[in-house]
């Protein structure tokens, strides 16, 4: 074909790759901000803290915690800045670049082909393997670049470069590996949702084997079959090891070749896996607003129960093995006594110190399915519902209400897991005390919902980043400001930081009422503008 | 009584576009109206803010007497079908019609079975699987369904193929029949002569005409084709013809306005026959809003 004006193969093939790049560059940018900005800070607060509030063997002794060791990992080279900034912050930052991964992957690739956008793009001369390639590599190149950024902060904070290298790479490894897992699983999956369900799940599973192989010595082994297990063995600046870095290369690499055969292999807008083109009506739920957004969360809600249930049967389970821990070390609980971790020693202790951790997950719970809200008013779902004889405020109640629910039930799943796990390593925890203990973080979980709502109600686009700032914000708040001298008042913003250690302590009810007032208000404040404002869409 | 629907100055401003501009509308109880214009005219906007999903800039809307703010007393007489229907993916269509009878304000179940089978609407399928057509059936029977009080659809048989547009006419008529007041946005100009008594022509955000259909046929231009024998009429400044054009012996021409002094003209020549077309829906539209488009 030679008339005037046609397009080349790579033209369009360029046009692609631009909008790949168009859709995930903002989240890109952010990422690479988020990575390299808190090493820096945690970084260059380490003098300050190895200084100050331990020294090294302090330090060394808290680190070998079972519970601390769940949460962070394996500690090695805690006297380095870099060892430290790696035990600190790895495990965090590996998490999150890899959940925005898979989310990112899900989202411009099977999202866009269940929405119908790609059909118009795979009408034109690229077929779906190329399609899909060029959203890979430019979706590779989003989380390179913030394992890079991560690497050249430590490099330029002094760090040896070669630990710099190992742990940069195995971080962008992990979100590349996430990353190709995610387009694996909207191969096999027909929609978004299970898409990037299919692909967390992998994920969780393979935090779970990291945290399961920190925590106890026989089952170490399973770190190898896990991305965040492969990551905690390269021990940068410690052993600086090749092996498992490698190994995490070829599970990358697996996944995202398998999607690109496969693709070959299907219909466009179809998975390997058929949506059931047919079937019964199911009849429950549909009577009232009220019973229908618990309907819609019914389904969401257990796959949040799962993972969280699990994680914390995990924790219970792993109970045991740090009251022997402390048996062995008498000098522990000295030292952390000293550190102002009263009691961090006991039972109580340990799971209220992970039960503080619980408002992170919960609260994304509730701002997913806020933004779930939102996205049904966008795309017209909620048009048929809001033009029924039933006003604003009674289906944004119904919603809030229905995740209010969901809340209690994640709140209670999570007690009664730690409850089963510490009882049946015989370190009882009663269940009440965990119970009090979960319960304790709903404040910043209403937090959440309060400025969700807020947000939901006057800038519905920015529904997610707005609700989720109390838990993720303040969580990434409280660890930097732990890790790194800080100025007291940023972590006085973090709600973490008025948050009770329950049960090891009592709860603290004025913070909590506060969290709460300043919630309620912000719900207020957002119902009104929800009933004010025009619907999107 | 309350008019089913009345507009007073309403207006609505997207930042600097005026997407309508102070439309004083009534649409009396029981009459079909259609509501017409180009694309981007104002007529979604003027639905949303009907129903209460966005807020009048200026002015304000009532629905039987309620204002349309006040959506849960207002919504207990309408039912609404969007131009563009997006379903609960993972619902099917009898789920579907089952949240939707049970929420909406109310609905005659022997007359929705009826409809599903009129409109060959397979129910066992999840909303993802329906294609546009099968979306907007769904939504079609569900709004018929509640018997009414006032129909709000819009655009409704865009992706509708011709027996199903057949469907939808007969159902427009029955719920009119029982006394429901329809108003149809709508762009099929013969579905709307069909089914409409009234229709309103929007342009640019702006109300332009009101009228029966009979109304705005008199008031546009009649084709006229005259065969004679002998010596051509002589027309030139007759009242209300234009574009004369003669052909052996044959004329054309378009006439506007009353016939009569056309036909004292033509009285003095030999004609043979005489034939008049009305113009089309299509063709008074197209003289609204002529080549330029809106």
């Amino acid at each position: 074909m030679s008339t005037t004006g046609s397009v080349d193969g790579g033209t369009a093939g360029a046009a692609v790759t631009r909008l790949a790049l168009r859709q995930v560059r903002r989240g890109a940018l952010g990422m690479s901000g988020l990575a390299a900005g808190t090493t820096a800070i945690v970084v260059a607060g380490y003098e300050a803290t190895a200084g100050t509030a331990l020294d090294a063997a302090a330090l060394a002794a808290l680190a070998e915690n079972p519970a601390v060791r769940t949460l962070f990992g394996e500690p090695f080279a805690l006297d380095t800045p870099g060892g430290f900034t790696v035990w600190r912050t790895g495990t965090v930052l590996a998490v999150l670049l890899s959940v925005w991964g898979v989310l990112a992957t899900a989202r411009i690739t099977r999202g866009e082909e269940e929405s119908g956008r790609w059909d118009l793009l795979l009408a034109g001369r690229l077929a779906v393997p190329a399609v899909l390639g060029r959203h890979l590599a430019v979706l590779c190149v989003a989380v390179v670049s913030a394992g890079a950024a991560t690497g050249v902060v430590l490099v330029a904070a002094g760090t040896p470069p070669a630990g710099a290298v190992r742990y940069s790479g195995g971080l962008a490894l992990v979100a590349l590996f996430a990353v190709s897992t995610a387009l694996l699983s909207a191969q096999v999956m027909p929609t978004r949702a299970g898409a990037s369900g299919l692909a967390l799940a992998v994920l969780g599973v393979g935090l779970l084997a990291r945290m399961v192989g920190d925590g106890v010595a026989a089952l170490g082994w399973l770190r190898w079959l896990s991305p965040y297990g492969l990551l905690a063995l390269t021990r940068p600046y410690h052993e600086d090891r090749l092996l498992p870095l490698l190994v995490l290369a070829g599970a990358a690499v697996v996944p995202g070749a398998a999607a690109l055969v496969l693709a070959r292999r299907r219909d466009v807008r179809a998975g390997l896996v058929a949506a059931p083109t047919g079937r019964q009506p199911r009849r429950w739920l549909l009577g009232t607003v009220e019973e229908f957004a618990v309907r819609r969360m019914l389904r969401p809600l257990a796959g949040w129960s799962a993972g969280i249930g699990a994680y914390f049967l995990l924790i219970g389970l792993l109970a045991s093995s740090m009251t022997r821990f402390l048996s062995d070390n008498p000098r522990f609980a000295e030292l952390a006594g000293q550190a102002g971790f009263t009691e961090l020693g006991s039972v109580r202790g340990y799971t209220s110190s992970l039960f503080v951790l619980l408002a992170v997950p919960v609260g994304i719970f509730v701002v997913v399915r806020l933004a779930e809200f939102v996205a049904a008013e966008t795309d017209g779902r909620l048009t048929s519902l809001y033009a029924q004889p039933v006003s604003r405020s009674r289906l944004l109640t119904a919603e809030t209400l229905a995740t209010l629910a969901g809340v209690a039930a994640l709140l209670t799943v999570a007690a009664m897991a730690t409850w089963l796990g510490t009882y049946l390593v015989n370190a009882p925890l009663p269940l009440p005390a965990a119970l009090a203990g979960t319960w304790n973080v709903l404040p910043v979980v209403l937090l959440c919902l309060g400025a969700g709502l807020l947000a939901l109600g006057w800038l519905p686009r920015a529904t997610a980043a707005v609700g989720a700032s109390p838990a993720v914000g303040g969580f990434l708040l409280q660890v930097l400001a732990d890790s790194a001298d800080l100025p007291g008042w940023v972590s006085v913003i973090s709600p973490f930081t008025h948050l009770a250690a329950v049960p090891a302590e009592s709860p603290g009810w004025t913070a909590s009422l506060v969290m709460v007032g300043i919630a309620v208000v912000a719900a207020a404040l957002g119902r009104f503008g929800h009933r004010r404002r025009d619907l999107l869409g | 009584m309350h008019p089913a629907i009345r507009t007073d100055h309403l207006t609505k401003r997207y930042g600097p576009l005026l997407a309508l501009d102070d439309l004083d509308l009534t649409v009396t109880a029981g009459e079909v109206f259609g509501f017409l214009g180009p694309n981007g005219a104002g007529k979604s906007t003027t639905i949303r803010l009907l129903l209460g999903l966005a807020r009048p800039t200026a002015g304000q809307a009532w629905i039987f007497g309620t204002p349309a703010a006040d959506v849960a007393t207002a919504h207990q007489r309408i039912a609404y079908v969007p131009a563009d229907v997006t379903l609960w993916p993972q619902l099917t269509g009898a789920e579907i019609l089952e949240l939707l009878g049970a929420t909406g304000p109310g609905v005659d179940v022997a007359y929705r079975d009826e409809l599903v089978a009129r409109f060959a609407l397979d129910l066992s399928k999840p909303g993802r699987a329906y294609s546009t057509g099968n979306r907007q059936k769904v939504a079609l029977v569900a709004a018929f369904a509640t018997r009414a009080p006032l129909l709000v659809l819009d655009e409704p048989t865009a992706g509708l193929d011709p027996l199903m547009e057949r469907e939808f006419r007969r159902a427009v008529v029955e719920a009119s029949d029982a006394g429901s007041t329809v108003f149809l946005s709508s762009h099929q100009l013969a579905e709307v002569e069909a089914v409409c008594d009234r229709v309103g022509i929007l342009r640019a955000g702006r109300l332009v005409d009101v009228a029966t259909i009979t109304e705005l046929r008199r008031l546009h231009r009649t084709e006229v084709l005259v065969r004679f024998a002998g010596p051509a009429p002589e027309l030139t400044g007759v009242e209300g013809i234009d574009g004369v054009q003669v052909d052996g012996a044959a004329l054309r021409f378009a006439l506007t306005g009353p016939p009569g002094p056309a036909l004292r003209a033509l009285a003095a020549a030999d004609v043979t026959t005489l034939t008049m077309r009305e113009p089309t829906l299509e063709e008074i539209f197209l003289d609204y809003y002529g080549e330029s488009g809106r």
